[in-house]
């Protein structure tokens, strides 16, 4: 193999791909096209885990909820005193919080209630208390939310309604945002007296209690601790949340990969057609090249030239395409696939991210695949008999 | 199972070298049973061109296994993140019972391709061709390891449980586990320095004694060796901590990269010393090899010594 | 100097037929001869030239080129023989239209992978030798006809060839260029290269700095 670039063979490359034009152009969209999708797909996925990683930083080590029947029930609130009891855990809040459903925009909204006094468990939600009036029936709403309201003509104010039928109204004292935007775009705040009384949860109960942990690594044994003490409820670490999420992005992107590797082996199967499927004028070409001296590792060698220009050039502008096209455009269609993470669709921004392997990941994804599709049809012409070609 | 992109991409690229792979070896039986340089028949001709096929086949499978196995490492160090207990690529690996083998297995191929490769150059430069029938008699046996690899992979990567602890490289690397790697530290420390030290001395002298095929055999034991010393010693003072003997950590960001580097230049070095015994060349190439053979060689024993030496240097004592 | 032995080359038409090109041929071509091998087509003419030119393998008998057997040699070495020690001419010139004169007349030697220098050198001789060098960047396609054939000799010519080879050369050109063409042979003559030509053409016939005419028919030569 040797070990220097041949320039001139390269430009001899360029020209011979410019001979064949059209068929190229063809081949180098498919390709772009392909890796376009791709990159856009682990570009969303990364950037969704990037917002997610970040939100669950934000969030308490420790979640302690009361589970019947499996599924998620009130807890009560003298529990905490328990769970205080507990050497290594530095915090313990219990949380009244829960989903409203707003039936005209057909979206679930986020209610959380915090006290005036209490410590909370969140740096938004403290940033945000000494804000707020507790006097009045108020509440703080994030950005995702207030474009709803507005769009549902609740400017000023919104009508819960309760359980039992009746409206509960909550003036709109004003709009948050918090670091990441998945966190609060369908949050409202409240007091928890009035968060009580919207979805009628008595003073004794409370959502969950959330735990912190004075040394990080021990959140797996507090949790134990946890468990033992109160074997009822069902005991979630941060990072098994964080875990678990992380399959789920794998295992989503998983089947979109393998919707991807049978649109590259329909590819292989198009490319080594076109590229079997010789003209007679590229024949005669190969003909004349090894007549004036050309040996067939030469020709092979002009064939892999470029083939290695049509998959780069087709790699990087596929790539271009797709950072353009997910954090430029924020990836119009494409996100809806990947975002079913609430059933509020949240207008928040996809961060840039940028990862290295991903684009390795990209790459040995398209450029290696694409060579081995050519490597046969490629060996046919390099082989051709010459003397049967000029005749 | 991981069903991660990074695993279903190795096996996408995997399922291309077999098949193409696959290729390459039934060709090779045919060019081993007729090939005769003399023949002027049909047959003759179409070997010789099936002859190019393999070649280009076998070149491209290298040169795309080569940036996969880093990717592979790459790979391995991201499955521990979500792999409990595994800090680094050593606790995937040593999560099932595969990944040591499968290890070996991609150290072994690399070396057997590459020296398929060289042996093609070699042959390609003959007029008389006379190394045809041997070189695709070797790629037939490579064959073999490389499917085996790949399917080792295979298993491997389908049967990491998530829900299973693994040891990290602590535990793997120490001498109270149960494998074999224990029994390495049962050998005294200097013993094993002595032996190294000794195994460069006998590469150098021969490289000046010009003895080819002795010179090989010294560099496949120099492979052995400098893995053992790397672990029981070496690795110790680039982790400034006497326990810590893992082959993986310092790949990882923390020491700068500095085990690509390393195994770099034992894998340059000893290939091309190997490659300077087995294979019959002209003498202006054979010096090459010679030479760069032992100039890595000589970068990798200056680049670990210095370790343990700048540590006693800034402490004033051995480790 | 250039030997034939007992040369003979079928070719298989399918499964049953097979075709004799050419059968039994010897001669010897000296070093600096001029020859014209004459013949209708189909008559093996352009098989002789194929085989001087290791392009084709003969299926019994050998190929002798200055003492060097060439009719067995691999693929490969066959066509570094041919770039080191022949210089083609084709009917149709077979230049590639899209790209420029000198691009075009450096192709034999792209595979080298020679530094820049070197490859100048070449060029320039033989574009300065066949006077277009005031065309080098000009694409193919836009140029005469005769600017074309020079191109197509210059390309033949530019690793210094010992032989020069031409297959009808003059099949496709007016009678002013096929004259040309001949002038040109001359002055190749003029540096002692050896030159064969398979021709019907009949200006080829009877011209004095020609050394032989060899008549070939049915695959034989008529001597």
């Amino acid at each position: 193999m040797s070990s220097k670039i041949n320039f001139y063979l390269l430009e001899f490359a360029i020209n011979s791909i410019l001979r064949e034009r059209y068929k190229n152009l063809f081949i180098t969209i498919v390709l772009t096209l392909l890796t376009f999708l791709l990159s856009s797909m682990f570009f969303i996925t990364n950037s969704i885990k990037y917002e997610l990683n970040a939100t669950l930083d934000s969030l308490p080590q420790i979640i302690v909820q009361n589970s019947k029947a499996g599924r998620h029930y009130d807890i009560e609130s003298s529990k905490l005193d328990e769970i205080l009891t507990i050497s290594g855990v530095s915090e313990a809040v219990s949380r009244v919080w829960g989903y409203y459903y707003f039936a005209n925009a057909d979206v679930y909204f986020t209610l959380i209630g915090v006290d005036e006094f209490e410590e909370q468990y969140k740096e938004t939600l403290s940033n945000l208390t000494p804000k707020m009036d507790f006097t009045q029936d108020s509440m703080y709403v994030g950005k995702g939310v207030k474009e709803i309201l507005n769009s549902s003509y609740y400017k000023e104010y919104f009508n819960f309604i309760k359980p039992d039928g009746s409206v509960k109204k909550v003036n709109i004292a004003g709009v948050f945002d918090s670091n990441t935007e998945l966190e609060s775009n369908d949050v409202i705040v409240m007091s928890k007296e009035n968060l009580r009384e919207i979805f009628e949860l008595d003073e004794s109960s409370a959502t969950d209690i959330v735990v912190k942990v004075s040394n990080l690594n021990e959140i797996d044994t507090v949790a134990l601790k946890i468990k033992q003490k109160l074997p009822e409820t069902r005991v979630i670490t941060n990072e098994e949340l964080r875990v678990s999420y992380e399959n789920l992005f794998n295992y989503k992107g998983g089947v979109f990969l393998a919707l991807f590797i049978v649109s590259i082996f329909t590819f292989f199967i198009i490319i080594y057609d076109r590229a079997s499927g010789l003209s007679s004028e590229a024949k005669r070409e190969v003909g004349i090249l090894k007549a004036i001296g050309w040996r067939v590792e030469d020709v092979l060698k002009e064939k892999f030239y470029e083939s290695f220009i049509i998959s780069f050039f087709a790699y990087f502008l596929g790539v271009s395409m797709a950072f353009a096209f997910v954090y430029l455009l924020q990836a119009p269609l494409l996100r809806d696939v990947f975002i079913g993470y609430t059933d509020l669709k949240p207008s928040f921004e996809l961060p840039f991210v940028f990862d290295i392997q991903t684009l390795v990941l990209v790459f040995f994804l398209s450029v290696p695949i694409y060579i081995a599709a050519i490597i046969i049809p490629s060996w046919r012409v390099a082989t051709l008999d010459a003397d049967e070609v000029i005749r | 199972m991981i069903l991660s992109p990074e695993v279903l991409t190795i096996f996408i690229l995997n399922a291309i070298f077999a098949i193409f792979a696959t290729i390459a070896f039934i060709l090779s039986v045919k060019i081993v049973l007729k090939w005769d340089i003399n023949a002027t028949t049909q047959t003759q001709y179409s070997l010789e061109k099936y002859s190019y096929l393999s070649a280009t086949i076998i070149k491209y499978i290298f040169a795309i296994k080569v940036p996969l196995f880093l990717f592979f490492i790459f790979t391995l160090d991201k499955i521990s993140a979500v792999l409990t207990g595994a800090m680094c690529g050593a606790g995937v690996v040593d999560a099932t019972e595969y990944g040591n083998y499968l290890f070996i297995l991609k150290i072994i191929n690399l070396y057997l391709f590459a020296y398929w490769i060289v042996l093609h150059n070699e042959d390609v430069k003959d007029e008389k061709q006379a190394f045809t029938k041997r070189k695709f008699m070797f790629f037939i046996v490579a064959f073999f390891f490389l499917l085996t690899e790949l399917i080792v992979e295979g298993i491997m990567f389908g049967s990491i449980d998530l829900n299973e602890m693994v040891s990290c490289c602590g535990t793997i690397y120490s001498s109270s586990s149960g494998s074999y790697i224990s029994k390495i530290f049962s050998v005294d420390t200097s013993v094993l320095l002595g032996l190294f030290y000794a195994n460069y001395a006998l590469m150098v002298l021969l490289y000046f004694f010009k003895r080819a095929y002795l010179f090989s055999i010294a560099n496949i034991l120099f492979i052995i060796i400098s893995i053992i010393t790397l672990i029981v010693y070496f690795g110790t003072y680039i982790y400034e901590l006497p326990s810590h003997h893992c082959t993986f950590c310092f790949l990882q960001s923390d020491y700068y990269y500095v085990g690509y580097l390393i195994y770099l230049l034992l894998f340059v070095g000893t290939f091309y010393g190997i490659v300077t015994g087995l294979i019959v060349m002209d003498e202006k190439r054979r010096e090459k090899n010679y030479k760069i053979s032992i100039l890595f060689n000589t970068l990798y024993v200056i680049l670990l010594s210095l370790y343990p030496i700048v540590f006693y240097i800034k402490n004033g004592v051995w480790l | 100097m250039i030997t034939l032995k007992n040369v003979t080359k079928r070719y298989k038409l399918n499964k049953v037929d097979t075709i004799t090109a050419v059968e039994d041929i010897n001669i010897t071509f000296n070093e600096g001869e001029i020859i014209v091998l004459k013949g209708a087509s189909g008559s093996g003419k352009s098989t002789i030239l194929s085989l001087i030119a290791a392009l084709s393998k003969p299926t019994s008998g050998e190929v002798i080129v200055d003492t060097k057997g060439i009719s067995k040699l691999p693929d490969n070495f066959a066509s570094i023989y041919r770039r080191d020690n022949i210089g083609f001419i084709f009917q149709k010139y077979n230049l590639i239209p899209n790209i420029s004169v000198q691009e075009n007349i450096l192709t034999p030697l792209i595979p080298l992978n020679l530094n820049a220098e070197e490859l100048q050198k070449k060029l320039h001789f033989v574009m300065e030798m066949y006077k277009i060098e005031h065309k080098k960047d000009t694409l193919v396609r836009n140029l005469s006809g005769g600017e074309q054939q020079r191109v197509a000799i210059a390309r033949a010519n530019v690793n210094n060839p010992k032989i020069i080879i031409a297959d009808e050369p003059t099949a496709n050109l007016d009678e002013k260029l096929s004259l040309h063409f001949i002038e040109m042979l001359r002055e190749l003559k003029a540096l002692g290269k050896t030159v064969i030509i398979a021709t019907h053409d009949p200006l080829f016939f009877d011209l004095d700095f020609i050394d032989r005419e060899i008549e070939v028919h049915n695959g034989k030569l008529l001597l």
